[in-house]
């Protein structure tokens, strides 16, 4: 069963249409990235999919299921979402947004595992647990943002723009970690400016402009058409 | 009499920073300024003051009756005039304008019904005096400082500790992403407006036995406002250390300049601290880093 299904949806923020009638199939299991340009809607149908930003026609399916229109039951239901810019809570500890990401949960022992876990994929967050997130470094804060939404042990994880921001290095080690994530049962959808990297470890992907699918295909398809090669994957 | 005023500051102090932490709640998680909060005050006073002339009632049990009626009521006050407004996104202009009605209708109904009489608590020991170091302190005013010190420090912990305790600390940096991790908006804002009527209830009855109990008596809340803002808005240590400054200064400047001057020297001490410090005492402002 598909994990998410988007049919037909329409976002406005008052006049502004920003989704115009979007419809994509996410599979339990995939990576399935959205590549676009500046304004394109990626964020919007990210915000949408957790329910903080209101559609305005379509519908979406959740493992079969419509999705729960309110936010804390969609995290209920197994989403989570590292939104764009991170959005951590700046004037709590490490360990506090950790807890924070694990608040729905009725299984401590569950939470305790995850937290390693994460330790596991970013060593450097075990010796920064009492610090203020707002502190850390942006590499720092993305790899907490993308931590907390692991703590609520999600079965579908949204990723809006993890790499901004990030040193090339480091945007590869990200990419080998939602490898990680998605090999550990997750599914995934990743919204990406960096095309190249997102399509590569992707298995399928979209293409979006000015509200709109232009295209989709696996993400082999897609980083090797000549079109998108030219607008998005620099030649 | 040093050490006479500054007990008496304290506890003035302490009242003020009761108050203070109900209103710097409201404001950190709502983001406007509950001008609502001195009428649940005034209420928790008169509903102190019933369950101790009508039932007989001794200071503790006064206490708690008051602390859970006045919370049930700041709850009531977020339902019926707030969470419209807050669930329809309004500015937060409009809410504090519905706090101010609520403030106002809230006197009016008790000047309709009650009167405008002044009321007296009956005297629980605020007569009774210890004596320490060749001063006579009294028993009324240490009660109201360990009371407040205890409460406060009590809900530091609450919100340190407790899962919910963080999460209200989580809305208030990001409300929505606090949405995201699974907390229902709504319960939380209620926890919060239940946690800043309990302390008005508390506040209320101190502030009505050691003074007296009337319809506009929650005007003091402009005291606390200015503690609030001087400790840092939405700090809780902060709201204490403001508040306690507060009815410290006042207190010394009213038995040993004059008591005319009392105000003007707290207004001018909030003024000169929020041009040397525009975040207060203990207020933060960690920014987003992109
Ligand atoms: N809160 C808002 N109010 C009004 N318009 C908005 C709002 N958020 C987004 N928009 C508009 O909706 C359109 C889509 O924005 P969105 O953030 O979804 O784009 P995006 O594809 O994520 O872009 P980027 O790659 O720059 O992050 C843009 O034209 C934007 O200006
Ligand atoms: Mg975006």
């Amino acid at each position: 069963m598909p994990a998410l299904v988007v049919e037909n949806l329409h976002v406005h923020y008052g006049a502004i249409h920003a989704v115009r009638g979007v419809s994509f199939t996410v599979e339990s299991g995939e990576i399935v990235s959205i590549v676009g340009s500046n304004g394109a809607g990626k964020s919007t149908i990210m915000w949408t999919l957790a329910r903080v930003v209101p559609l305005t026609g379509g519908t979406i399916l959740l493992e079969g299921a419509p999705l729960p229109d309110l936010p804390h039951l969609v995290v209920e239901r197994g989403v989570a979402l590292v939104p764009e810019r991170r959005r951590l809570f700046s004037a709590l500890s490490v360990r506090e947004n950790l807890v924070m990401g694990a608040y729905n949960r009725k299984d401590p022992a569950g939470a305790a595992r995850d937290m390693e876990r994460c330790f596991t994929l970013f060593p450097i967050l075990k010796q920064r647990l009492a610090q203020l997130a707002g502190t850390l470094s942006g590499g720092e804060q993305q790899m907490l943002a993308i931590s907390r939404a692991l703590m609520s042990s999600p079965r579908v994880l949204l990723l809006d723009e993890p790499s901004l921001g990030l040193a090339p290095m480091i945007v590869e080690t990200l990419m080998e970690t939602i490898l990680k994530i998605r090999d550990e049962g997750m599914t995934v959808l990743l919204v990406e400016q960096n095309a190249a990297q997102a399509l590569d470890i992707s298995d399928r992907g979209y293409i979006m402009e000015t509200g709109r699918i232009v295209k989709s295909g696996t993400g082999r398809e897609l980083s090797d058409d000549p079109d998108i090669r030219r607008v998005y994957l620099g030649g | 009499m040093f050490l006479q005023t500054l007990v008496t500051g304290l506890s003035i102090g302490g009242i003020y920073a009761l108050m203070a932490v109900g209103y710097s709640l409201v404001f950190s998680v709502l983001g406007f300024s509950n001008f609502a909060h001195g009428a649940v005050i005034m209420l928790g006073a008169y509903l102190g003051l019933a369950l101790a002339v009508k039932l007989h009632l001794g200071i503790g049990l006064v206490l708690v009756g008051s602390i859970v009626g006045s919370g049930i009521l700041a709850v009531m006050n977020e339902r019926l005039a707030y969470s419209v407004l807050r669930r329809r996104k309004a500015p937060s202009l409009y809410l504090m304008i519905s706090a101010m009605g609520c403030s106002v209708f809230l006197e009016n109904l008790v000047y309709a019904t009650i009167g405008s009489r002044f009321y007296a608590f009956p005297e629980f020991f605020s007569r009774q005096v210890v004596q320490f170091a060749g001063s006579s302190l009294s028993l009324l005013d240490l009660a109201a400082f360990i009371v407040a010190f205890l409460a406060i420090l009590a809900l530091h912990v609450f919100v340190t500790r407790t899962k919910t305790g963080i999460a209200i600390r989580a809305g208030v940096c990001d409300m929505t992403m606090c949405s995201l991790m699974g907390v229902n908006v709504d319960r939380l804002i209620m926890v919060v407006f239940l946690l800043a009527g309990a302390f008005a209830g508390v506040a209320g009855v101190f502030l009505g036995v050691k003074y007296l109990v009337y319809p506009t008596m929650g005007w003091v809340t402009n005291k606390a406002y200015i503690a609030a803002v001087i400790g840092g808005l939405g700090s809780l240590p902060g709201a204490l250390v403001g508040g306690l400054i507060l009815g410290v200064v006042e207190t010394f400047v009213s038995t040993y300049v004059s008591s005319v001057m009392r105000d003007v020297f707290s207004f001018t001490l909030l003024i000169a601290l929020l041009v040397w410090m525009p975040n207060g005492l203990f207020g933060s402002d960690t920014e987003e880093k992109v």
